[in-house]
């Protein structure tokens, strides 16, 4: 029926006026976070807890799983300041969720990527997960590995008091129906990732928590934790529950945009996981062959140049932008610089180095070095958490050893921040006009090309081999502390509503 | 040089045999270019290919639509010629795929029957976009082997010394020398004077049409945006999801290569109003990508090759399909931060849409609600052909750019700057 009765209007226009403002209305005022109800990994990375250790578990027992839930989330941290001492964080999969009892119907409230999970034929197709970092390989979340279900992360000041934390929590799961079916430990913390580069430098900061000098690297609190507006001003679908469900009313927060439901979402946030392992041998050899003398002989300030061009940064963190010819420690943490104006053609960083391409800050569509750019920009950003693994290769040493990074990023929207970042930034070889060139430290080509423009021609190198491959992943679902004590407080009989 | 058109050929499919045909798509689906049915591949000129089913349906009436076999080609030169190419390269395949629809004849005597009976199922496309036009296969190829052998040129030679003029002067040598790449010497030949021709006429008339019955088109214009406005004010959306099985058969089909093929369907809105709308609006995009937006890029989305809009059925459905470069969440994300108000424009009118205010507004900045609308109406384009899998639309361009430095002088900065292109 086209046509409708004129005393109708008003009274469609205030019914579509709510209705828009309910769901859909763009929300522009930054909101106050619940911190307490956040679970601190969202807030730091535990700089003054150097030791930790990722314990991978599957629930054997729901019921007696609850229990150990129900005791565990008043050790876990939250926002509020952080103990000095130790800190505790609980994450699980999808398959963990069902098992522990969360209704079907809730469940499906999660994003696609998360349900799915990271392996599959499109996705590790998407994500570059080929070859040798294909999931049948993978020690640990790929299908020739048992079933994942919960990521408990623990943190320590020193190694003997990791071990007495992992000892205590080891014995109040292993007693209450879940087993460890993988461990990862991690090396001591250390500034440096394996191939020699100060990492993590630039974070972005969540708006309505941290301060940041600039809107840069400020991004509104809904691109991290659910239940609050992202960079559209909107709410990332989360995952609800009737309010009939017991122990809903008593513990979740209704739901923000408006329905009578409860939110099991907010506060929470997805934890994306990814065991990189690093083949510093390849990277050392590579380099040297791409820069040495005529003569055969080792070209060491060429090496360090071109490593440095294909990282965007120096060893010490010191970004090409502002340090273009040499490193400079005193540069170490720069971090408020952008690409377009200083350097459009990529002449002081080339356009496929590392940083340029995990986060291309102003250099991209719609409109190169202005705020449009970025505010796309800042749709595409993730928090990261992760610690290394393995020892230290020192230059010349025997490599007897796996080493790496357990990648951790935070995120409110897998497929828009981590995938997307993954595959259109990094993977892509036709990044922004680039031509048959992958990310040259973590890009899934088996004969990869990286070049840097000069005049009065771009140094070009081809035939680079793979120097990251995947060893495990998982996506996971990091609540907040309320849902956690609600999923502790979950019924047999929830499953049925 | 040849423009590009769009063949659009849409038959009804026999229900009893909708299982056989994709069975038998799904068989020619390894290998799009070159499978012994319907090779798009040998199909001179054809820079893009698809066979996908559009399932069967019901109207917002309740009445039956049924399902049909849609052929989409993006060609050089006319889509009759190319019509024509492909009855007699195909041949026997053309009996292969569209024996499956109701009304194919039944023993095809040849050639003149086949293309008889595509010719009879032709369907409009009023608006079609083209990423450049006049860019023809054959050209897009050679200038990607141009690029090749540039590369491997400067990389086999010694210039550190060299300026940026003289490093232009050996690669100017080089093509000269070489054979194979002479013909990049020569700018591309343009497009034909009779096809600009026809685009001036179009260009001017339709503007003038619009001027010359200005006093009823305008008004009724304004009456016809009113009436929308009214009716978006009472239309419900629904933000639901695309399943899981549904995403998965979507999929199992993307990002194989530099870019991937997206088909979507939709039932437009009941009432005389979105028809009108549709009817306005189609030929008007249809004038924008024919006149405005004629250089690599679609009101600045840079990532389509190819797209298309094709009403269906009496304009009960609508269908979108083109060819875009990366994954679909950064076609969608580019959908949403540089066009919302064009996909609004179309999208709007089908059923189901996220809501808009005055046809542009809203829509598809409604991020998440958008994307699973897409995604829930894409089809899966089980057939599908490029024919430089491995090139992005910047790719294209830039090469093209890189082949057009060849002509002229150029100043050192200037030479730096087309260097910079390798």
């Amino acid at each position: 029926m086209a046509t409708i009765a004129l005393r109708d209007v008003p009274a469609l226009l205030r019914r579509k006026h709510q209705e828009i403002r309910r769901r859909l209305q763009p929300v522009r005022q930054p909101s106050q976070i619940e911190s307490e109800d956040v679970q601190g990994l969202v807030f730091r990375g535990y700089g003054g807890l150097p030791h930790c250790r990722y314990v991978l578990l599957q629930v054997r027992d729901a019921a007696e799983a609850r229990h150990w839930l129900a005791a565990l989330v008043e050790r876990i941290s939250r926002g509020t300041p952080a103990s000095r001492e130790q800190a505790i964080h609980l994450a699980f999969t999808y398959r963990g969720l069902l098992a522990l009892g969360l209704p079907a119907k809730t469940a499906q409230g999660f994003s696609a990527e998360f349900i799915a999970g990271m392996v599959g034929p499109h996705r590790s197709r998407f994500l570059g997960d080929v070859g040798e970092s294909d999931p049948k390989h993978w020690s640990w979340g790929g299908p020739n590995n048992p079933a994942l279900h919960a990521l408990l992360i623990l943190y320590a000041p020193s190694e003997a008091k990791l071990r007495a934390l992992y000892e205590a929590e080891r014995e109040a799961w292993s007693r209450e129906g879940l087993v460890d079916v993988h461990t990862l430990h991690t090396s001591p913390l250390s500034e440096r990732e394996h191939f020699g580069f100060v990492d993590g430098i630039s974070q972005p900061a969540i708006e309505g928590y941290h301060k940041a000098p600039s809107g840069l690297h400020l991004v509104r609190a809904g691109e991290f934790v659910l239940g609050y507006p992202n960079e559209y001003g909107l709410y990332t679908a989360r995952p609800l529950v009737d309010s009939s469900v017991p122990a809903a009313a008593a513990h979740l927060p209704s739901d923000i945009a408006g329905s009578t439901q409860r939110d099991f979402g907010r506060n929470g946030t997805y934890l994306v996981m990814r065991q990189l392992r690093q083949d510093v041998v390849a990277f050392r050899a590579t380099l040297e062959r791409l820069t040495q003398n005529p003569d055969g002989s080792s070209n060491p300030e060429e090496k360090a140049r071109l490593a440095a061009q294909m990282v965007g940064r120096w060893p010490s963190g010191a970004p090409l932008i502002t340090s273009p010819w040499q490193d400079d420690a005193g540069k170490a943490k720069d971090n408020e610089f952008r690409y377009h104006h200083e350097d459009p053609e990529g002449l002081l960083c080339p356009i496929g180095a590392h940083v340029r391409r995990a986060n291309p800050r102003d250099a991209l569509a719609p409109e190169p070095g202005t705020e449009k750019s970025l505010a796309v920009n800042r749709r595409h950003r993730i928090l990261r958490r992760g610690r290394l693994y393995g020892s230290e290769l020192p230059e010349g040493a025997v490599d007897d050893a796996e080493r790496g990074l357990i990648f951790v990023a935070l995120n409110a929207n897998i497929v828009r921040q981590f995938e997307f970042i993954q595959h259109s930034w990094l993977m892509d070889p036709r990044f922004n006009g680039l031509y048959g060139a992958s990310d040259p430290i973590t890009g899934g080509l088996d004969d990869n090309a990286f070049s840097a423009p000069g005049n009065p021609l771009r140094a070009r190198c081809t035939g680079l081999p793979r120097f990251v491959s995947v060893a495990g992943g998982a996506y996971f679902f990091m609540p907040g502390i309320r849902a956690l004590r609600f999923l502790s407080e979950l019924s047999p009989s929830s499953q049925e509503s | 040089m040849a423009h590009q058109e769009a063949l659009t050929v849409v038959c009804p499919v026999d229900a009893t045999k909708a299982d056989a045909l994709q069975a038998c798509l799904e068989g020619m689906r390894p290998d799009p270019g070159h499978n012994a049915t319907l090779p798009f591949g040998l199909l001179p000129g054809c820079h893009f290919g698809r066979l996908l089913i559009l399932p069967a349906t019901q109207d917002l009436q309740g009445q039956t639509l049924d399902a049909h076999l849609v052929m989409l080609i993006d060609c050089d030169g006319s889509a009759q010629d190319m019509l024509e190419k492909l009855v007699a390269t195909a041949g026997a395949g053309i009996d292969a795929v569209f024996g499956h629809c109701r009304d194919y004849p039944r023993s095809p005597a040849g050639a003149a029957e086949r293309l008889a009976y595509l010719q009879g199922h032709r369907a409009p496309t009023p608006a079609n976009y083209v990423h450049r036009p006049g860019r023809t296969v054959e050209q897009i190829r050679n200038e990607a082997k141009l690029r090749d052998a540039l590369q491997a040129f400067v990389d086999a030679n010694d210039f550190s010394s060299s300026t940026a003029q003289d490093v232009r002067r050996r690669i100017l040598d080089f093509v000269a020398r070489e054979a194979s790449l002479q013909w990049a010497l020569q700018p591309p030949p343009s497009i034909g004077i009779a096809r600009r021709a026809l685009d001036l006429v179009d260009l001017v008339a339709r503007p003038l049409g619009v001027v010359a019955f200005g006093p009823v088109v305008l008004p009724a214009a304004a009456l016809l945006m009113l009436l929308v406005r009214l009716q978006e004010m009472r239309d419900r959306s629904e933000h639901l999801r695309p399943s899981p099985e549904h995403v998965r058969r979507l999929s199992e089909l993307e990002d194989f290569v530099a870019h991937n093929g997206f088909t979507a369907a939709g039932l437009v809105k009941r009432g005389w109003v979105r028809q009108a709308v549709l009817a306005t609006v189609l030929p008007l995009i249809g004038w924008g990508t024919r006149h405005l937006f004629t250089r690599d890029s679609l009101a600045g989305v840079k990532s389509i090759h190819f797209a298309r809009w094709i009403p269906l059925e009496g304009g009960r459905r609508v269908v979108f399909a083109s060819n875009y470069d990366g994954s679909l969440e950064s076609y969608n994300n580019d959908f949403i931060d540089l066009v919302s108000w064009g996909l609004n424009l179309v999208f709007s009118n089908g059923e189901g849409y996220p809501p808009t205010r005055w046809l542009l507004f809203g829509g598809a900045t409604y991020e998440q609600e958008f994307k699973d609308f897409l995604r829930r109406h894409q089809l899966p384009t089980t057939v599908w052909y490029s024919a430089y899998p491995h090139l992005s639309a910047v790719n294209i361009e830039r090469n093209a750019k890189l082949r057009a430095g060849l002509q002229g002088e150029m100043s050192e900065e200037e030479a730096q700057r087309w260097l910079r292109l390798l």
